[in-house]
């Protein structure tokens, strides 16, 4: 089975709530190389940290690009004293983000997403609004050649799908 | 790939030499780090991985499609 499709199963398989952002988000449009990694905006709630924490345990996230032996232990207090993590599992590489630049965090990535039947689950995906706002504000030469591709004509204005606006709770989650 | 292998591939995308590809790479905005557990796997397993993936994305990109 795919790397992706574990993650996500894991996660989706934990109830942690969470938006399919990054690479995966954006090739909805972009045709061109793959992604080599999954990157999702989690929501900090103590409960969805818990599930996040429990969801991963058995596949020993650690720190991708640190030396071995470093020290890490992807607990609740971890993520509550971060915010966001580039992790490798046994299952694969996955980035996991507390906050997105220029448009904030899960609450305000909830208002940038949007709702994908897929595999046979519904996944809150960053939209395309959501992936423009978030490349523009990154401002790396990377983030704004994809911009070419994702303000495509035929990505936007009528063609592009409106940003589902999902109606959400006090708290940021979804009803 | 060795311990050493793996240490020498970690140092050299962290502090890449400056003018290298690997530092142009990681200017314009490439992680490389998901290179390290792909340098793990054989080349077979690798060719396995990028074939699946490929086949995630066109599954995900037409159930974006339809979603419109």
């Amino acid at each position: 089975m795919n790397v992706f499709r574990k993650i996500l199963d894991a996660l989706s398989e934990a109830d942690v709530d969470f938006v399919i952002i990054g690479g995966v988000a954006a090739r909805r449009t972009d045709r061109h190389g793959s992604p080599f990694d999954l990157d999702v905006c989690y929501e900090r709630s103590s409960a969805n940290l818990e599930r996040l924490t429990k969801a991963l345990r058995p596949y020993h996230p650690r720190l991708r690009g640190a030396p071995e032996g470093l020290p890490f232990l992807f607990d609740v207090e971890t993520i509550r004293r971060g915010m966001n993590f580039t992790l490798t599992t046994d299952l694969g590489d996955l980035d996991v983000l507390g906050e997105i630049a220029g448009i904030g965090q899960h609450p305000q990535v909830l208002v940038f997403s949007e709702s994908v039947e897929f595999l046979g689950r519904p996944y809150l995906v960053l939209s395309l609004d959501g992936l423009i706002r978030s490349k523009r504000t990154a401002g790396r030469s990377k983030d704004l050649e994809a911009l070419t591709e994702l303000e495509a004509p035929e990505n936007s204005a009528g063609a592009r799908a409106e940003t589902r606006r999902l109606p959400m709770l006090d708290d940021g989650r979804m009803l | 790939m060795t311990a050493e292998e793996r240490e020498r591939i970690i140092e050299l995308i962290n502090h890449p030499p400056p003018g290298s590809k690997i530092a142009d790479a990681k200017r314009y905005g490439i992680d490389l780090t998901p290179l390290i557990r792909r340098l793990e796997l054989s080349p077979s397993a690798r060719l396995e991985e990028l074939e699946s993936a490929q086949q995630f994305l066109a599954k995900f990109r037409a159930a974006a499609r339809e979603h419109r």
